[in-house]
């Protein structure tokens, strides 16, 4: 009972990180693998990550988390430890029926990290338990 | 504007890539900006366009580095600062429900601003307000403007990515590759019974047998064995070993739900899929399996029915949240060091095909900037020329100077031309290529007969453009011209042709390519004479042009040119109107009445060769072929892709050495059968401007203001004369330099007549200088004794028939007809 998309996801994910260390571009047939994996989401994530709406936030006590600002503006939390968005979608299209593998939010965080484009930001602890 | 200097610093120009293994998927469209070509500006058809907006917006941004902590900053940054701030607009994406709340979001982050801002003691430290400023900066959006306007709602119906990123460019790709996808489909639904029954031996074609099918998240996985094809031509990129004949294919939702695999079926995929090697797997994963059919069933159709098919693929349960896809922990900028440094390109691989018959599959299987690698046998439909916008600044000066001398006809070579050339693929898909200036405007002749009608290789060619119906009326009308095509053509679900028998080609062609290449792009195959594919253009009488029913439709022709008027203005060539007539519209008695002569404008976007031009000079009457005019609303006109040459006995025109049939290629020149003088339409309440008619009438008035006499060289005809100065009687010509004693008195003269077929229509017609010294009673003028003739003395005579041109026409108030009387030229 193997799933096998996640692997699939990943793959892409590191062909990216290669290619855009080599080349700071990511080809074309990238860019389509990660629409049909992906589907509508790839295109969100990707203007996500055009804007580079992904941050990192670290703290000294070494907790992470991801900061995406979504298409509205607002601020999504997601971690680092497993795959959570608090984002509608990722409720309804992940959880609920099992639709999709990620949400726009977590895939511009993965992006983001692929290319190394995500921005970086320390908080204090304090700022940390209340983002978290 | 250089789009290069708008993008941001963390993603330089496109670079040369090393190794170019990997072969695209589709094109990348670089930035033509970079060439050195007067090509346009990349465009797509898709719907979410960029404006022009943005591109100005985006000159204003800037945007801070990534982790740079800067107490120091604090001064600079200023989040009111138009200039830091962004205004692309961010629209919500409503599918995701995310945009519940936004504005209250955005004057929450207003808010926060504008209170520290206003200096009013804020609750939070400085240090917040960084973090809250900087997350602005970093990713800026509109929370400042949001205060100024209206707040409109973040969802924005159309949706605008950031120009020259990543989801700007995947979106062109999947327009692109979705109306593939249709196009794909609507052919290989319209034959499927056909691509059953043959075996595809064309590589980059999988042959799958599923062995085993289950879903995740809405795609569908299905374990094939891959069945390989009896040729063996695989190319070294090939990724499918031929050890390891198992495959997983994934579909995504519309193609499974479209295929509905289940074990035992028999699949082909199409090319352009894709192929990922995953670590740790055997068997390689294929991508971008949008073109597959199914060829056989194990099971019957009818014993299933559609929703057990579906749930048969059995679900696997959601994948465990916590197994995360590698590289989140990795916070930094750039890790060091890789463990294997494997190249990407060994591991996704895309397949497209090599022996190209088709312009769709070439160009969706594009290399690196927009470059087709594959070469493509297409039939050249047509070969013009188009003029080439100067913009150099050197030709400015040209223009300059022969601003001079005015008088000097449009010259042949003041613009450069481009020669282009139409093709179509034996699908059917049709594209235009520009190719290189032409040094001489003749040399579109020798290319047409090289060429036209002819199979030949389209290679080194660059996508510019994917163009529709709606935005380019003119080309599809010549597109529409050349269909159906001559003879069936191939069908994307079939290698074999032979066997295709394809009832109707269906409509035309939706959309076109747009081209680049050079020199050598078109290569004409040897041993060829006429491609089966070729539609010539069939020449046709203007009688039979004019009573088509077509509103609007692309005609061939070879006609007799009456009368020519050039609107020539100093620079380039301007508009040229010109009155043509054929021996179908001057029979003596008509079965039906038509008219006697036809106006044809000449666009400026239609080139003149210089042989065309220089007939067009001088006087005499001529016979030229026009091939590919538009007639549109009942007009003529030659635009682009029409092509004029001078019809000669010598000079055989493009269309006449291809023409099978011989209906009006004869050896005399047709100019001589037409009866002498030609036939004209009398003029009537229905003529329209630029038409030569004939006109009787009578003297009813004499515009006073107009008229006047002068002087005149006996010699050259020339108006430039200058008192003598040694003897202020004589004249003394400048431009043959010779002195006159009696110069010639030339004379204008604009009457107004009265026409018994034209009741309430006022007539004003400028008389030729024979017909004014008929009316005037006098065999020669003497420049004093015309101040002293009397207006009555004209009144009343009775004028014509005159062979006149119909400057202008205007009805309202009242008809109102402003004519020239012209000479026609005796052949």
């Amino acid at each position: 009972m193997r799933t096998f998309l996640p692997a699939v996801a990943e793959q892409l994910f590191r062909d990216i990180q290669k290619i855009y260390e080599e080349t700071t571009q990511i080809p074309d047939d990238l860019l389509i693998a990660l629409k049909f994996v992906f589907g509508t989401c790839a295109l969100q994530a990707l203007d996500l990550v055009d804007q580079r709406s992904v941050t990192c936030l670290s703290s000294p006590s070494g907790r992470k988390a991801f900061q995406v600002i979504g298409g509205s503006g607002r601020l999504y939390t997601c971690f680092l430890s497993c795959h959570y968005c608090p984002c509608p979608a990722f409720t309804y299209t992940v959880l609920r029926r099992n639709q999709g593998l990620l949400c726009k939010h977590i895939l511009a965080v993965y992006l983001c990290q692929a290319m190394a484009v995500t921005q970086q930001e320390s908080i204090s602890d304090q700022q940390m338990s209340a983002v978290l | 504007m250089s789009k290069v200097a708008l993008q941001q610093r963390p993603r330089p120009p496109m670079p040369r890539r090393p190794n170019a293994l990997i072969q695209s998927y589709t094109t990348a469209l670089s930035v033509l900006t970079n060439e050195k070509d007067d090509l346009p500006v990349i465009e797509t058809d898709s719907d979410l366009d960029q404006s022009e907006e943005d591109d100005e917006k985006d000159s204003g941004q800037q945007i801070s580095d990534c982790g740079s902590d800067s107490a120091d900053e604090s001064t600079n940054v200023c989040p009111l600062d138009s200039e830091h701030m962004k205004e692309l607009e961010i629209s919500g994406y409503v599918s995701d429900g995310d945009d519940l709340g936004c504005t209250l979001t955005s004057s929450k982050l207003d808010s926060d601003v504008f209170s520290l801002q206003s200096g009013e003691g804020s609750k939070k430290s400085v240090r917040d307000w960084l973090t809250s400023a900087q997350a602005m900066l970093q990713t800026p959006q509109k929370p400042m403007d949001r205060q100024f306007k209206t707040p409109e709602g973040s969802t924005k119906k159309k949706r605008k990515f950031k120009s020259g990123g990543l989801a700007e460019r995947l979106n062109r790709l999947h327009c692109r590759q979705r109306s593939a996808i249709s196009f794909w489909r609507h052919k290989s639904i319209s034959d499927t019974s056909v691509a059953a029954a043959t075996t595809v031996d064309r590589p980059g074609v999988l042959v799958l047998e599923v062995l085993e099918v289950h879903e995740e998240s809405s795609m569908q996985l299905a374990h094939c064995e891959h069945q390989q094809p009896p040729r063996d031509g695989h190319q070294e990129r090939n990724a499918v070993s031929e050890e390891t004949t198992r495959m997983l294919v994934l579909f995504n939702r519309e193609t499974a739900a479209q295929l509905i695999p289940a074990p035992g079926d028999v699949i082909h995929i199409y090319p352009p899929w894709q192929s990922l090697s995953i670590e740790g797997f055997i068997c390689p994963v294929i991508l971008s399996t949008h073109f597959s059919q199914k060829v056989s069933s194990a099971s019957k159709p009818d014993d299933m029915s559609l929703p057990k098919i579906w749930l048969s693929a059995e679900r696997r349960l959601p994948y465990f949240l916590g197994q995360i896809f590698g590289l989140l922990d990795e916070c930094k900028t750039k890790s060091e060091g890789r463990a294997k440094q494997v190249a990407a390109s060994d591991v996704l691989c895309t397949f497209g095909t090599r022996p190209c018959l088709s312009l769709l599959e070439a160009i969706e299987g594009l290399g690196q900037a927009g470059n087709v690698d594959q070469d493509v046998d297409v039939v050249v439909q047509r070969v013009y020329s188009v003029p080439m916008a100067d913009c150099s600044p050197v030709s400015f000066l040209k223009h300059r100077a022969s601003l001079r001398s005015s008088t000097a006809p449009p010259t042949a070579e003041k613009g450069k031309t481009r020669l282009c050339v139409l093709v179509q693929d034996s699908f059917g898909i049709f594209s235009t290529v520009r190719l290189q200036p032409l040094s001489s405007s003749d040399e579109l002749h020798q290319y047409c007969q090289m060429w036209q009608g002819r199979t030949c290789v389209l290679r080194g060619v660059k996508v510019v453009e994917r163009v529709t119906r709606e935005r380019h009326s003119r080309l599809f009308s010549l597109i529409d011209s050349l269909w159906p095509p001559a003879t069936s053509l191939k069908d994307h679900g079939n290698s074999l042709s032979i066997l295709n028998e394809i009832g109707s080609p269906g409509p035309p062609p939706s959309f076109c390519y747009l081209l680049s290449g050079h020199q050598s792009s078109v290569e004409p195959r040897e041993g060829q004479t006429v491609s089966p594919l070729y539609l010539h253009p069939a020449s046709r009488t203007l009688r039979d042009i004019l009573r088509s029913e077509a509103k609007s439709c692309r005609c061939s022709f070879i006609a007799t040119v009456l009368y020519k008027r050039m609107q020539s203005t100093d620079v380039g060539q301007g508009e040229v109107w010109l009155v043509l007539t054929d021996p179908s519209l001057q029979e003596e008695q008509p079965e039906r009445p038509c008219r006697r002569t036809v106006a044809l404008c000449v666009s400026t976007s239609c080139v003149l060769t210089s042989s065309v031009l220089e007939a067009l000079n001088s006087p005499a009457v001529c016979d030229m072929s026009f091939r590919d005019a538009i007639r549109e609303h009942g007009v003529l006109l030659c635009a682009e892709q029409s092509v004029i040459e001078v019809s000669s006995v010598q000079h055989k025109s493009s269309f006449e050495t291809t023409t099978r049939q011989d209906s009006l290629s004869s050896s005399e020149p047709q100019v001589k059968t037409l009866p002498q003088p030609p036939r004209l339409d009398s003029l009537s309440l229905e003529t329209t401007p630029n038409s030569l008619c004939s006109l009787t009438g009578v003297i009813v008035g004499v515009d006073e203001n107009t008229a006047y006499s002068w002087p005149a060289c006996n010699l050259c005809g020339s108006d430039n004369l200058e008192v003598s100065a040694e003897k202020p009687q004589n004249f003394h010509c400048i431009s043959c330099k010779s002195t006159l004693d009696k110069p010639d008195t030339k004379v204008q003269l604009e009457v107004f007549l009265s026409s018994s077929s034209l009741g309430n229509c006022t007539l004003k017609v400028k008389l030729q200088q024979k017909t004014v010294m008929l009316i005037l009673n006098t065999p020669v003028l003497e420049s004093s004794e015309l101040q002293g003739y009397d207006v009555e003395s004209v009144l009343g005579k009775e004028v014509g028939p005159l062979a006149v041109y119909v400057r202008v026409v205007t009805r309202k108030p009242a008809l109102w007809m402003g004519l020239e009387e012209i000479c026609l030229q005796a052949c």
